[in-house]
């Protein structure tokens, strides 16, 4: 997608963002660390 | 967001050409001096915690500590950037936030789970045990940000082996510290101890993907600390049943609230030192120097509270040579800098966040070079009713506050104290000359 086309469909580009984010691998691992750290918390407390 | 330039553009995001060598060198020295900076100012942060009574819940200390991070991580960034030029950084990279948010979320589980793992271990024991996090960093730094790439055998021999080093003898100290302290390992203990370092090490996720991507680290913190402050009350809140019983807590424990906010926000300088050095070394290199907090908490309480006061010879042997170890392994890492060669694959790294993002090319390239794109802003009404609002809560908590009986030898603690100050003073005028805090 071009920036002109970006900027005309805004809704377009918030997918963008967030296909962007949901498949980055920097997203996936901290995210099911802190997950695993919720879980683990709640053992040991 | 999310369009991509194109190859020629993007392989000019920080193209190494473009970075003069003396200009990494002088990077990587202002790298190395805030990750030695971070070691004593996040050991000092330890020295308000000796100073309340035990009485208190664990929860709530770790709650009040994050309160004093919030107001530190609040007004330093307003006095020193400004709250416009921090929103004038998130506007080049939005998506930001939310890993801000991941890493403060983080930061607060970790703690919690540090103060499970004191319960069942001691200090002394847990310490070195989430002091794992350098390892983990080393390991999402290699991985995902390509740290150590191309870096030859020797950097990757005195980075690793100066991490393991260090990690021996953090081992070294605490067992000649768990020798003169009763206490009983439990699994459990070791999970939550263990977990922390997995936790904290992984932290730096966030960390490093914000400063390939140009971030000041000034401007992330900020977002950092609301994942911080409200993943720590809804804890405490959980753990203490509802609001009414934490406000009561804290208004029962307003004597000691001075020193625990203090606590938060000498952290707040280490932990400010620890970002910067993950922005100009790197995690594999930042962190582990940066966990010379350690030793330096040791020096505080065998200098200044007399903690070696009784100890046996072989246990105060066990001490310094595990401070040795630890100095030897700070220092092979500390002069393991980043050439050309490596400084390229970090490019390559904050080309991906570029690409994947459409951050600005130019916000990338001047981010990683210690600069920044946007003009300094001046200082708004916002920024002097922040810093007002912190100094207020520290006025008003140190009116209410008592100074605990406990022995503390004055003059190791002045000592102590210059060197912190000095180290401060390094690090400020180093960061202002090369980059001007960006």
């Amino acid at each position: 997608m071009d920036n002109e086309e970006a900027i005309e469909r805004p809704e377009t580009q918030a997918n963008d963002w967030l296909s962007s984010v949901s498949g980055d691998v920097h997203f996936w691992v901290p995210t099911l660390v802190l997950i695993g750290g919720l879980l683990l918390l709640r053992w040991v407390s | 967001m999310g369009q991509l330039s194109s190859p020629a553009e993007a392989s000019s995001a920080a193209h190494p050409a473009l970075v003069a060598p003396e200009r990494v060198r002088a990077l990587q020295r202002v790298g190395v001096l805030c990750g030695v900076a971070a070691g004593a100012w996040l050991g000092a942060a330890e020295v308000p915690t000796k100073l309340v009574s035990t009485g208190l819940s664990p929860v709530l200390i770790s709650f009040a500590m994050v309160v004093g991070v919030f107001l530190g991580r609040w007004s330093l960034p307003a006095m020193v950037r400004g709250t416009s030029g921090i929103r004038a950084d998130i506007v080049e990279a939005p998506h930001l936030v939310i890993w801000a948010i991941i890493a403060g979320c983080l930061w607060s589980v970790a703690n919690t789970l540090t103060i499970f793992a004191i319960r069942d271990l001691g200090l002394s024991v847990a310490f070195p045990l989430w002091n794992t996090n350098g390892l983990i960093g080393i390991l999402w730094g290699v991985l995902f940000f390509r740290e150590l790439h191309q870096a030859g055998w020797r950097r990757w021999g005195a980075v690793c082996g100066g991490a393991v080093v260090i990690f021996l003898g953090g081992m070294l100290l605490a067992r000649a510290s768990s020798s003169q302290i009763a206490s009983h390992v439990a699994l459990r203990g070791i999970a939550a101890a263990l977990g922390a370092g997995v936790l904290w090490g992984t932290m730096y996720i966030p960390y490093r993907k914000a400063y390939l991507s140009g971030m000041n680290p000034l401007s992330f913190v900020s977002f950092f600390t609301i994942g911080e402050l409200g993943m720590m009350t809804a804890l405490a809140v959980a753990y203490m049943g509802s609001f009414g019983n934490l406000y009561r807590q804290l208004t029962g424990a307003q004597d000691v609230l001075f020193w625990l906010l203090a606590a938060g926000f000498v952290w707040v300088i280490g932990d400010i030192f620890q970002q910067y050095a993950v922005k100009y070394i790197g995690v594999s290199r930042g962190i582990p120097i940066s966990n010379s907090n350690q030793l330096w908490g040791l020096v505080w309480g065998a200098v200044a509270f007399g903690e070696f006061r009784g100890w046996q010879h072989g246990a105060v042997a066990g001490a310094i040579w595990g401070s040795v170890l630890m100095a030897l392994g700070l220092a092979a890492i500390s002069f393991s800098v980043a050439d050309n060669s490596e400084y390229l694959k970090w490019a390559e790294a904050a080309e991906r966040e570029h690409r994947r993002y459409g951050i600005d090319i130019e916000f990338v390239r001047s981010g990683m070079q210690g600069r920044s794109t946007n003009p300094p802003q001046r200082r708004t009404w916002l920024d002097w009713v922040l810093v007002a609002a912190a100094t207020g809560a520290f006025v008003w908590t140190g009116l209410r506050a008592h100074w605990p009986s406990i022995a503390l030898d004055g003059t190791a603690a002045v000592v102590l104290l210059a060197l912190c100050l000095a180290l401060l003073a390094a690090c400020v005028a180093a960061l202002w000359k090369v980059t001007r805090f960006n």
